[in-house]
């Protein structure tokens, strides 16, 4: 659970190799906007930002306390940063229908939402791909390569060769589990095993 | 011309002339000519100065604007209503400026009918019986159409001695056939002839008198049966004393209570006057009768006391006059002097020729002081001299004032020029005293007062608004105002609040604009929100091109700087509230964008929003 920015692959994840947007160097972009117009257009950024930069670095959750040191949130060079307490909020409004549920606390989900205070809220997955949108992808890969009605391992898909090409290779086992819910739902594979061996036969 | 066309100040009040003062404004005013109400111009307010008395229109307060001058009005009268008919001064024009007929009937009235309401009996039928005797209008000369003997006016210009065949005649109004030019020049020669024997025979005229007699006797007569009430259910006309109709029984009272309503009743404002109302008003008309103002919400009899005054001290001639012979204005000229003092310092003066230098100088000095002296002696000795002189020491009191501002250099310049201009401010008080009394005087004062302060604050001389960069919370306004009102007759808040506040519903041209935090400022009309933030993203994008004082890591080409209020508040000469205000307006509309740093919040143009669209463009 407390898996803070599980780096999968790190193959080609390089430190300066992010290209930042252009506002990523604006002053004012480290101030949340109380206009509200500008406010929802600066969490768009924001949340574009950390998309991008999440999938550049293949990252599928963040701690935010670890994470406001990083050079995401706090531009060394422009000498500032997102404060905890505004990436709370950047996170908050991608976790809402307006951000397009790009964001969610991680062991918010259970019942209390929020009420916890910001003490539950230190870390969120961010989904630069929402587990549908895995499952799609995994489906397409397993279509693609014939491997219908076989029996794959949990981590033979997550860290096997042949998924070396894929982008959830090196995927956080919890989202990877939460993805093959959705085609459990869909009635397109069934999951199977024990905790520690889990297997999955598609449909 | 008896009525004349009036100029209106920026607040829709009439411009006073140099040295004019303002003595009383009432509302719900209506304007009569001779007995007849005069259309559009039934519901304004009277301001009477120590120079005109002025009717301005509520409605079309531009285009129904007149004023009499005092100087032409030969007697007030005053009527002090009765029933339905409100309380009316009425103003005669002096004898020379009118017909030998008009000059005549106030002489022959009070014969026929010693009444309450003499101005009523002359008048207007003169105008409407026969054209107004004084330089002829052309324009009433008549042709009769020869086809449809329709009597169509022949035109003004139409001169019978210069027209030719080629001269444009229009077509009869009635049938449209265009009439021979011999038939409308004898029409016009006619007309000529007739007019210039009208003089000498009166006897269209004399129909006139008889049947203004007749009428005034039936009016007399009426006015004598009037203390009757007409019962409201059969007519008939009860004695005053009476409860219930003497016919028919329905009471009365309630006739009784209306009619109490109308005379005293605090918010009745009867729109619509029983009174007849002339066709159409000819303001160029110069066979003009007596003008009445008619006092529908009370006010008539202070008004006429003022006029009445005014009319005695007859500022006007002022004007013209002379300055009052001065110890200091003597002793430079050494005319005959007239004063003591003068005498004096006469001998004295041979030896002031002589002396030059310094000594020279300190001379001219100490006679100054002593003529000053002389002056503020003068002043301050009664009220009556006051009055007499307060041209000189109001003079005298800028002149002090300025000396005193040269004095302390260092203090604050602003200041000590307020208080020089204050003494001139004077001018234009309105002062709770000055405005009529019953029903709306509050809510009049309030309206002056929110005139007043139009004029005060677009005052181009004084530039109040200009000089606060266009924009002024209503604090700093109230004490600027309350400060050039020379410490007398200050406004209370409360009442100056309400005062801005009407601003909007009078069209004056300045506006109270609420900001979010609920700062009160007044600015301009035309002083909208998107140009200061024109002129705000004007000055950000200069900053483009000057690199910032200290050390900085962003692209400055690109995103220019940010800006704090204080610099704001400097560079538009507004207080930095104000600009607080404006910037934070600017960022609402999302024209600019905020930084919060510890040194304090700055504000930037709009990358956020525009910044996705066009970067890529602009990079």
């Amino acid at each position: 659970m407390d898996s803070t920015t599980s780096s999968g692959g790190g193959g080609g994840g390089g430190g300066g190799g992010f290209a930042f947007p252009p506002h990523y160097s604006f002053p004012p972009f480290f101030t949340l906007q109380p206009a509200l117009t500008t406010r929802a257009s600066q969490l768009h950024s924001w949340s574009q930002l950390i998309q991008a930069y999440c999938r550049h670095r293949r990252l599928f959750a963040l701690s935010l306390v670890d994470a406001v040191d990083t050079d995401l949130f706090c531009n060394a060079a422009l000498g500032r940063r997102l404060s905890l307490r505004d990436a709370r909020e950047v996170i908050a409004w991608m976790c809402g229908k307006e951000g397009g549920e790009r964001a969610e606390w991680i062991g918010a989900g259970n019942a209390a939402k929020g009420k916890e205070g910001a003490e539950a809220r230190a870390a969120c997955w961010v989904f630069w791909r929402r587990p549908e949108e895995w499952a799609g992808v995994i489906e397409g890969w397993v279509d693609a390569t014939g491997q219908k009605n076989t029996v794959l391992t949990l981590y033979e898909l997550l860290e096997s060769d042949a998924t070396k090409s894929q982008e959830f290779h090196g995927m956080d086992p919890e989202l990877l589990k939460r993805s093959l819910q959705v085609l459990v739902k869909r009635g397109k594979a069934q999951v199977f095993g024990s905790e520690d061996s889990l297997g999955v036969k598609f449909f | 011309m008896f009525l004349r066309h009036l100029d209106l100040t920026t607040a829709l009040r009439p411009s006073l002339l140099p040295d004019e003062t303002l003595l009383f404004v009432q509302d719900a005013v209506g304007l009569y000519e001779g007995k007849y109400k005069i259309p559009s111009y039934q519901n304004g307010h009277a301001y009477l100065t120590s120079h005109r008395a002025c009717y301005v229109d509520n409605e079309e307060p531009r285009k129904h604007a007149v004023a009499i001058d005092l100087k032409d009005v030969d007697r007030p009268e005053f009527y002090a209503g009765f029933l339905k008919s409100s309380a009316k001064v009425t103003l005669y024009p002096k004898a020379s400026k009118r017909s030998s007929l008009s000059s005549r009937a106030p002489v022959v009235n009070p014969q026929i009918s010693p009444s309450p309401t003499p101005p009523a009996r002359h008048g207007s039928p003169l105008r409407s019986v026969t054209p107004s005797p004084a330089p002829p209008p052309p324009a009433s000369a008549t042709w009769i159409c020869p086809i449809c003997s329709f009597s169509n006016p022949v035109p003004s210009n139409f001169d019978p001695s210069t027209a030719n065949a080629n001269t444009p005649l229009p077509p009869c109004l009635a049938c449209g056939i265009k009439p021979p030019l011999v038939h409308v020049a004898k029409a016009a020669i006619a007309a000529l002839t007739s007019r210039q024997a009208a003089p000498g025979t009166i006897a269209p005229q004399n129909e006139g008198v008889s049947s203004q007699v007749s009428e005034a006797t039936r009016q007399g007569r009426g006015a004598e049966v009037r203390p009757s009430f007409q019962c409201p259910r059969c007519t008939f006309e009860n004695h005053p004393s009476l409860l219930t109709c003497e016919m028919c029984g329905a009471s009365l009272i309630s006739a009784v209570d209306r009619r109490l309503e109308t005379i005293g009743g605090p918010n009745v404002r009867r729109a619509e006057s029983p009174g007849p109302s002339l066709g159409n008003l000819s303001l160029e008309d110069d066979g003009k009768e007596c003008i009445k103002f008619s006092f529908r919400a009370g006010g008539g009899a202070v008004f006429f006391e003022r006029l009445k005054n005014a009319l005695v001290q007859r500022k006007w001639l002022l004007q013209s006059a002379p300055p009052v012979p001065t110890p200091q204005l003597s002793s430079s000229t050494t005319d005959e002097g007239g004063l003591a003092v003068a005498a004096g310092s006469d001998s004295s003066q041979g030896g002031q020729r002589k002396v030059v230098g310094i000594a020279g100088l300190e001379r001219r000095g100490h006679e100054l002081r002593k003529n000053n002296e002389i002056v503020i002696g003068n002043a301050f000795e009664d009220l009556e001299a006051l009055m007499t002189s307060a041209k000189e020491v109001i003079a005298l009191a800028e002149q002090f004032s300025a000396q005193a501002g040269v004095a302390n250099d260092n203090g604050n310049p602003e200041a000590s020029a307020l208080l020089s201009q204050s003494a001139s401010a004077l001018g234009l008080v309105t002062t709770k005293d000055m405005l009529g009394s019953g029903s709306g005087s509050d809510s009049l004062y309030i309206s002056e007062l929110s005139r007043n302060l139009a004029e005060f604050l677009t005052d181009d001389a004084k530039g109040v608004l200009k000089r606060e960069g266009g924009i002024m919370s209503l604090v700093d306004l109230w004490a600027v105002f309350n400060r050039a009102r020379g410490g007398v007759e200050l406004v209370s808040p409360a009442d100056f609040a309400k005062a801005a506040e009407l601003w909007d519903k009078l069209k004056l041209p300045v506006r109270l604009r609420r900001f979010r935090s609920g700062l009160l400022v007044v600015q301009g009309r035309e002083r909208t929100d998107e140009r200061t933030i024109a002129s705000l993203l004007a000055w950000l994008r200069e900053l483009h091109d000057q690199p910032p004082e200290e050390e900085c890591s962003w692209d400055w080409r690109r995103y220019g700087r940010g800006v704090t209020t204080q610099e704001a508040a400097e560079r538009f000469g507004w207080s930095v509230g104000v600009a607080t205000e404006e910037l934070e307006m600017a960022e609402e509309r999302g024209a600019l964008c905020r930084e919060q740093r510890l040194d304090g919040l700055r504000f930037w143009e709009n990358w956020l929003v525009w910044g996705n669209g066009s970067s890529g463009g602009r990079v």
